[in-house]
């Protein structure tokens, strides 16, 4: 037992003491079944202690129970007293349900989808027609939902005051549940219906129930609400199961601040090393263009012409560099909006390669270009894809050996929306090390060429296609990036 | 005149430090390169500089293990040495606190990009 608070102990746990209990689940009294005898789902206020503070639901003695007992785990049939099979299968499931949101709760981040699964579920639990999670915002503070209709979104927005049974929910923290409303007068002093909810919520209420929403510290974050259309009224069952429904909604709420905070230290962190990254890069081909300068204005006073050759070598490299920092840092900026167009990929592939085969040729490497046959037309980006080009075969010339260099390009149709481009070279392959590190920015394998751009740049590009890079490389044989873009693809 | 002092760079940036190279020797000095601090703290016995130009950021030895191994040893340990630096401020802060322990190991510091102008001011002020 996981709270260690057998019998005799000076303050047994109840569950230790349950006879009622003994044997469910195959334990000793309720010792397998706390959390019905002391627990969350006990339905009492005083927990015991191991249960005070904490949410069974979640505990892991509780799954554990469960994965050991299989089909024959009993949950809820001792403090439910559920003696008919079916409505104990029924109970199960619907908490069953719960217990998925909660496991699922644990891995998601993203609130609306969360908070779409919550009332999904809690509308099959319930029977409800409507279900909507109402968050207070703005200000003055108002109630915003949102539903989901035939495909269609809907908003609603109701008021904190006692004119709307939500609003009374939120303003007095507590549970209205209100039964045939429009055939019962309303008197003072208790919470009404709005009939503007309807309106909004594209519903016609009998029964409603509303239970707000609270944070850690008590405070009221919004309204967890069910509207039947049938007449009747929800049950305390219902009451029960709905707040949970709200416990899981102030968890996702709380879970998504802290993840947003969290990104936004990590989006902060991240601009950090991008602007320190990129200035190192910008300071080293600014430190060789003002050096190469001084050389060459004092090599033409005295007409050093060995100088000046010797100097404008680098300089020139350095002002290539400079030039590919820039169209990459373009390329890069996902803010960058380019326009997908059809034309020839095939010919602007062998326009990049006729371009590169020069500095291939002074280099002794052989560029081999395939285009495959069935790859035009296509739809792309024709700036981006571009610099992918660039960036991958200078990538392959960099990584050519001293002598026999061969880099080879090829184009080709994977399916129907889908082309691939692959580049591939002969040179020395990369370490499991590189290989993880080459979409990282800054990282470069050429300090003298690179800008720790060019491969980022390839993938933020690629991303943008809603498309994929695959990396063979080995050892002694070479390294080959196949690139494949999804056409028909918004590109932003 | 007198022979022009002799100045050993450390950078691992072969082009500026071939760069860097020229600038000291289209001034009389004699320069050699070296690209790394461990390849640098092997010459320095041999070649026995006046000055040493160093680059903080470097592969297997930084600019400052370099300065504190420099510094271990009574036979380089008056070496002055001018840092070069490229690293953003609010990282070399954090990471490189330049204007503490490295500030009492280092004559002179100056930021990339450097104007050679200002390198030769450094090394002529430092060699006087």
């Amino acid at each position: 037992m996981k709270c260690d608070r057998g019998p005799g102990a000076a303050e047994p746990c109840r569950a230790a003491t349950d006879a009622a209990s003994d044997g469910v689940n195959g334990g000793k009294n309720a010792g397998r079944a706390c959390w019905v005898a002391a627990g969350t789902l006990s339905g009492q206020k005083d927990l015991g202690p191991c249960a005070a503070g904490t949410d069974c639901l979640a505990c892991d003695f509780l799954h554990l129970v469960k994965s050991e007992e299989g089909q024959a785990f009993q949950l809820l049939t001792l403090a439910r007293r559920v003696h008919n099979p079916l409505e104990f299968q029924r109970t199960i499931s619907k908490v069953e349900s719960l217990m998925a949101i909660h496991e699922r709760l644990r891995s998601h981040f993203d609130l609306d989808q969360t908070v779409g699964e919550i009332t999904a579920e809690a509308r099959k639990v319930t029977g409800a027609q409507r279900v909507l999670v109402l968050l207070l915002k703005g200000r003055p503070p108002a109630l915003h939902g949102e539903f989901t209709l035939r495909g269609k979104r809907h908003k609603v927005r109701i008021n904190v005051d006692e004119n709307s049974a939500a609003g009374f929910a939120a303003l007095h923290s507590q549970i209205v549940n209100l039964r045939d409303i429009y055939d019962v007068k309303p008197t003072g002093g208790v919470p009404v219906f709005c009939r503007e909810f309807d309106e909004q919520s594209h519903c016609q209420t009998h029964s409603f129930l509303a239970i707000s929403i609270r944070d850690s510290e008590e405070r009221v974050i919004g309204v967890i609400s069910a509207a039947n259309a049938k007449k009747g009224h929800f049950s305390s069952d219902d009451e029960w199961f709905m707040e949970q429904y709200a416990t899981e909604v102030a968890l996702a709420v709380e879970k998504q601040k802290f993840v947003q905070q969290s990104v936004s230290a990590l989006r902060l962190g991240a601009i950090d090393e991008t602007i320190a990254g990129l200035s190192h890069c910008i300071k080293n081909i600014a430190q060789a263009l003002r050096a190469g300068s001084h050389i060459i204005k004092r090599a033409l006073r005295s007409n050093n012409v060995q100088d000046i050759k010797a100097a404008w070598e680098i300089l020139d490299r350095h002002i290539e560099r400079l030039a590919d920092l820039s169209m990459d840092v373009l390329a890069y900026d996902p803010a960058v909006r380019e326009h997908s167009t059809a034309g020839s990929l095939n010919k602007l592939v062998e326009h990049v390669v006729k371009l590169l085969r020069e500095e291939a040729r002074a280099r002794s490497i052989q560029i081999k270009l395939r285009s495959g046959k069935k790859v035009d037309p296509a739809e792309f980006d024709p700036m981006g894809i571009y610099r992918c080009l660039v960036n991958l075969i200078g990538n392959a010339l960099d990584a050519c050996p001293f002598s026999q260099g061969e880099v080879r390009v090829s184009t080709k149709r994977t399916s129907k929306s889908e082309f691939c481009i692959s580049v591939a070279d002969n040179g020395q392959g990369m370490t499991i090390e590189r290989k993880m590190a080459v979409f990282d920015l800054f990282e470069t394998s050429r300090p003298r060429r690179g800008t720790g751009l060019g491969l980022p740049t390839v993938a933020s590009i690629v991303n943008r296609h809603n498309g994929r890079v695959e990396i063979d490389s080995e050892s002694g044989k070479g390294t080959t990036f196949r690139v494949f873009f999804r056409e028909g693809v918004a590109v932003v | 005149m007198a022979p022009k002092a002799k100045i050993m760079v450390v950078e691992d940036d072969l082009d500026e430090a071939k760069l860097i190279k020229m600038v000291l020797e289209g001034e009389g000095y004699e320069a050699a390169c070296a690209f790394n601090g461990v390849e640098a703290l092997e010459k320095v016995g041999s070649e026995k500089p006046d000055l040493i130009v160093l680059d903080v950021m470097m592969p297997e030895m930084d600019g400052f293990e370099f300065c504190a191994e420099l510094r271990s040893s009574p036979e380089t340990e008056d070496i002055p040495v001018v840092l070069l630096t490229g690293v953003a401020k609010h990282i070399r802060d954090s990471k490189y606190p330049l204007d503490g322990v490295m500030r009492a190991e280092a004559q002179d510091y100056l930021e990339k990009p450097v104007k050679p102008e200002d390198l030769l001011a450094a090394i002529s002020r430092l060699l006087t």
